[in-house]
């Protein structure tokens, strides 16, 4: 019972590692690259929302010192970092796609499997 | 302010700001854009060693980035050990863009020639902050740009192979950094800290209260390190990648990129998690037997191939898993041997790659089968191919030997003569798929069937450099490993 209350008050944990598995599953197992690249960002989502959710402090208010020094606040150090990560992961999902475009170019396909059979049968 | 104090921050700099400059230059001057970047990393190679003077002198420095302390700024550390690897990942690279600037012009378009100096100065600038930085997140970020960089200068190339290739890496690259983000998170949610010093204090504590995050987190380190560093099962992106790519971005993917992820999971063990975490979970052991594994497989793999850069490219797998086996089997000697081994091999194979980079350059010959006879017409390039051969075997004179030697006493001290057996059998296989290369290259009776034009002296000078390096990590190697084993005695 104390577990399932655990789980039911941390539930934005659970939520994050749920999007974490079903991003790392569809990146690993589709054969189709966009969808990978889709899925990537799934993932890397799913962490930047685990760290945002740690920061929180349940009833805080947002890290702006406003002369009250008493009062309580959020952690605005998993913010900074997830703005960094967020950064980082746009970045990767550019090169991404300008692969994806470059390769369909290339082999009239974006879609591993097929890429896979092209190259076999050259 | 003293400049000495800078240096960590400075080695870094130098190449990243040459990163941005070198393609404006390009277009103008063509010529000065490559000085600039053999500058730029002659400067850093120069700071990295006076670094290593220093810090052997007064201790480790602890720069703090832009005066913010730790635990919420971003710290560098500059010890003898990372200073080391600093030392390695910027001589080598120094040495491989020596090689790159005459052979990049038959691999690449000249337009783009430019963009590749941005990538190499990036990479090799992530690089050398992954060796220093003591921060967590910074990592993440530098591990991305690493990872960036090192796809970006295998596709490049822009033919068939290299752009599966490069998807291929980057996709597993990319679920290698978010593996290792959300151990990150795991282990800021239990402690509140991303500084390693920080961190190793605090989960002392923190694994006896929240022992699933913390062992969540090493396991999805493992995975996140395994798979960039290309650990046994996690190395299938290997192969095509650093076959396929320009000869001296295979020279840099191969001798440096996997070992600076090997060496940052070493510097996880041994400076984030604490002592206790490492005795009462197996990781070591898990380590351990995927290198085992890592390092019989990859021979195999290595011996089927026909295409000579793809064997080098598969004889990785089995070297960066000696690098393991050092972690893996967690004793002091072992240890020494496999951070030596990161010198040795990242000097040897990045040699290889420029031997058979430079074959392909003068003949266009990728088949093993084609190279019979080929040390009558080339004869240089094959004597370092030799040379280069005979450290990945260990034979005596070379590298390869110390480092194994270190290996085997390490596995007999902890008592895992098994392992001795791997190391052993691995030199063997090695020498089967090696040796053959080299006899028949020099004594076939054939004569050499292809045309092959002559070798710039630039190709030539940096093999010879490379046969240089060689023989002094085999023959001169008591400063170094003095170095080495006097850091490890410190982590026991």
């Amino acid at each position: 019972m104390e577990l399932l209350s655990g789980l039911i008050d941390n539930y934005y944990y659970f939520v994050a590692i749920i999007l974490f598995v079903i991003g790392m599953h569809t990146m690993l197992t589709h054969s189709n690259m966009i969808k990978k690249v889709i899925a990537m960002n799934i993932m890397d989502t799913s962490v930047f929302l685990l760290f945002v959710a740690i920061g929180y402090v349940h009833g805080g208010r947002p890290p702006i010192i406003a002369g009250n020094e008493e009062a309580l606040y959020v952690n605005p150090l998993p913010g900074a970092l997830i703005l960094t990560g967020i950064v980082v992961a746009v970045s990767v999902t550019a090169y991404a796609l300008s692969l994806i475009v470059k390769i369909h170019r290339t082999y009239g396909t974006v879609d591993c499997d097929e890429i896979c059979k092209i190259r076999g049968d050259e | 302010m003293v400049l000495s104090e800078q240096l960590p921050a400075l080695i870094v700099i130098s190449p990243l700001i040459c990163a941005f400059l070198s393609p404006l230059l390009y277009r103008r001057h063509a010529r000065a854009s490559a000085y600039l970047v053999l500058l730029s990393l002659l400067l850093s190679l120069v700071m990295a060693a006076a670094l290593l003077i220093k810090v052997q002198r007064s201790g480790p420095l602890f720069y703090q980035m832009g005066s913010w302390p730790p635990p919420w700024g971003i710290e560098y550390v500059a010890d003898p050990l990372r200073v080391y690897m600093l030392l390695v990942v910027v001589a080598v690279s120094l040495w491989i863009f020596l090689y790159a600037i005459q052979d990049l012009g038959h691999e690449l378009r000249e337009e783009v020639i430019g963009w590749y100096y941005t990538l190499y100065s990036l990479l090799v600038a992530s690089m050398a902050a992954m060796t220093l930085t003591n921060d967590l997140f910074n990592l993440f970020v530098l591990m991305e740009i690493c990872a960036i960089t090192s796809c970006a200068i295998i596709t490049i190339k822009e033919d068939r192979e290299c752009l599966e290739a490069g998807f291929k890496y980057l996709i597993l690259s990319a679920m290698g950094t978010g593996c290792f983000l959300l151990g990150v998170a795991m282990l800021y949610m239990v402690t509140g800290y991303l500084n390693f010093d920080f961190l190793q204090e605090e989960l002392s504590t923190a694994v006896l209260n929240y022992p699933l995050n913390v062992f969540t987190a090493a396991a999805l380190f493992i995975v996140a390190f395994g798979t960039k560093a290309a650990l046994f099962p996690l190395h299938v992106w290997l192969p095509d990648a650093h076959a396929s790519a320009p000869s001296p971005s295979s020279a840099m993917l191969s001798g440096l990129v996997i070992k600076i992820y090997a060496f940052t999971l070493f510097i996880i063990f041994y400076r984030v998690f604490p002592r206790s975490l490492l005795d009462s979970l197996p990781l070591s052991e898990i380590v351990l037997w995927l290198a085992a594994f890592g390092v019989m497989f990859g021979s195999i793999y290595a011996m089927l191939q026909t295409d000579l850069k793809k064997m080098l490219a598969y004889s990785s797998i089995g070297q960066i898993a000696f690098i393991f086996m050092g972690i893996g089997l967690d004793q002091r000697l072992a240890l020494v041997g496999g951070l030596y081994h990161i010198a040795v091999h990242a000097i040897t194979k990045a040699m290889l790659f420029m031997a058979a980079g430079t074959v392909i350059y003068a003949t266009g010959v990728r088949k093993i089968s084609d190279l019979a006879g080929i040390g009558r017409v080339m004869p240089l390039v094959m004597v370092a191919f030799t040379i280069g051969s005979a450290s990945m075997i260990g034979i005596p004179g070379t590298g390869g030997l110390i480092s194994k030697w270190y290996l085997a006493l390490g596995a007999l001290e902890s008592g895992r003569s098994l392992f001795v057996l791997v190391i052993l059998l691995s030199s063997l296989l090695n020498a089967i798929y090696y040796m053959p290369i080299v006899i028949n290259s020099f004594m076939s009776q054939e004569d050499f069937g292809h045309e092959a034009r002559e070798v710039p002296k630039v190709l030539q000078s940096a093999l010879v450099i490379g046969m240089i390096f060689v023989a002094l990590t085999g023959i001169f190697s008591r400063p170094l490993i003095q170095l080495i084993e006097a850091q490890i005695t410190l982590l026991f």
